[in-house]
């Protein structure tokens, strides 16, 4: 099942999915890194992950 | 403030006849590990910590020492105004936890009191290693030699008077702490609940959540900014894995106990606005660094805030986050030391 997290800064709202956990906090890292210039934790990204259909 | 050592007789005796813990004959009460607990997100955490212990000590601050001496004095004092605030604010969240203990205690969530006991040593270690950091690098320890570098906030305003700015760590927490002490003495479950969504929310959902979440990121982009300071910029990587498991140990007890009584959510919602102050502008020790794109740190407190009340389960204050939005609200700091 792949995961997902939707992200909450202002005015974003984009949602990244990804195989499994671990892709699914490098992903974030990635989209937070460069959209924001800045990052997520790991425990925050997993305990808000979801369940999505497909990466 | 009731503290365990406190507790009178007729306390205990009323918490006894509340809550039974069953000391007597019933031997399985003894044993707290069930396959529910260990197959559980706190335990999980518990775990994730225990694998990820660290000690400042094996830490070499030699080049941040050396880049200490090759910056100016306005880089050095920007810097130490916003250390100096971590020396201090990890102490306080260290000295302020045994509360949360208790009430873990009392709820009789064993998985909690485990987890807890790794959240207490990592923040005593998180202290440790701002204050192995100012001695070899900055070479201050001793409490005067620190207070003459801390930015004093009184000297922090709002000038349009809408706002006061509060001191969350050294006010708050000692007051919810006291609160949740109260309660856990008193025995009565709901009432522990009650105050402890209270104390989490200022302490896990408020402080660490998002007051202190700009703090690292200006220190972590002033180091790279520099090409200084790797250790600082390390020391802060492992705190915030640690913190991660600490704020949201705090969103995820308290979403347990807001499914379990919904009018609890409006407790969280009055933390906040009693500290909304500190939230909608940034405060002296966030702007003491020259040069850093300040808008950027105040934008992300909303994603964090957002973060928080997702955790919790909660509606976010649409309100509030017009207000840290706002570029017309803004704090007058003042950055005299001392």
């Amino acid at each position: 099942m792949a995961r997902a997290w939707r992200c909450l800064e202002a005015g974003c709202e984009a949602l990244i999915t990804a195989p499994d956990d671990e892709q699914l906090v490098a992903a974030v890292n990635r989209h937070v890194g460069e959209v924001h210039q800045s990052f997520e934790l790991e425990e925050v990204i997993l305990d808000a992950a979801e369940d999505a259909a497909e990466a | 403030m009731v503290t365990i050592g406190n507790v009178d007789r007729g306390a205990v005796m009323a918490r006894s006849e509340i809550m039974d813990r069953g000391a007597g004959d019933d031997v399985a009460s003894r044993f707290h590990f069930t396959r529910e607990m260990i197959e559980g997100s706190i335990y999980r955490k518990y775990e994730k910590a225990i694998r990820g212990i660290w000690n400042p000590k094996d830490l070499d601050y030699a080049q941040d020492a050396a880049d200490w001496q090759r910056i100016d004095e306005v880089k050095q004092r920007g810097l130490l105004g916003v250390t100096v605030r971590f020396l201090a604010g990890e102490q306080a969240v260290t000295d302020e936890l045994v509360p949360m203990l208790a009430a873990a205690h009392a709820l009789r969530r064993y998985d909690w009191t485990m987890f807890l006991s790794t959240f207490l040593m990592e923040e005593a270690k998180h202290s440790e290693f701002f204050m192995l950091w100012h001695d070899r690098v900055v070479g201050v320890l001793e409490p005067d030699e620190v207070a003459a570098h801390f930015l004093v906030r009184s000297k922090t305003v709002d000038p349009t008077g809408r706002f006061e700015v509060k001191d969350v760590l050294h006010e708050a927490l000692p007051r919810y702490g006291g609160l949740l002490m109260d309660a856990v003495a008193g025995g009565r479950q709901a009432e522990i609940e009650a105050a402890f969504v209270q104390f989490s929310a200022a302490y896990n959902g408020f402080a660490e959540g998002v007051l202190t979440m700009p703090s690292y990121e200006i220190v972590i982009d002033t180091t790279l900014m520099w090409d200084a300071f790797p250790t600082l910029r390390e020391g802060f990587r492992r705190i915030l894995a640690d913190e991660g498991r600490h704020i949201t140990f705090g969103t995820a007890a308290t979403r347990m106990l807001i499914e379990k009584t919904p009018s609890l959510e409006r407790l969280v919602h009055q933390v906040f606005d009693e500290y909304r102050g500190n939230l909608v502008g940034l405060v002296e020790y966030q702007k003491a660094v020259p040069g850093l794109d300040l808008q950027k740190y105040q934008t992300m407190k909303v994603r964090h805030y957002r973060n928080r009340c997702r955790e919790m389960g909660i509606t976010p204050d649409q309100t509030l986050i017009e207000q840290i939005l706002d570029p017309d609200i803004d704090f007058v700091v003042g950055v005299e030391a001392g």
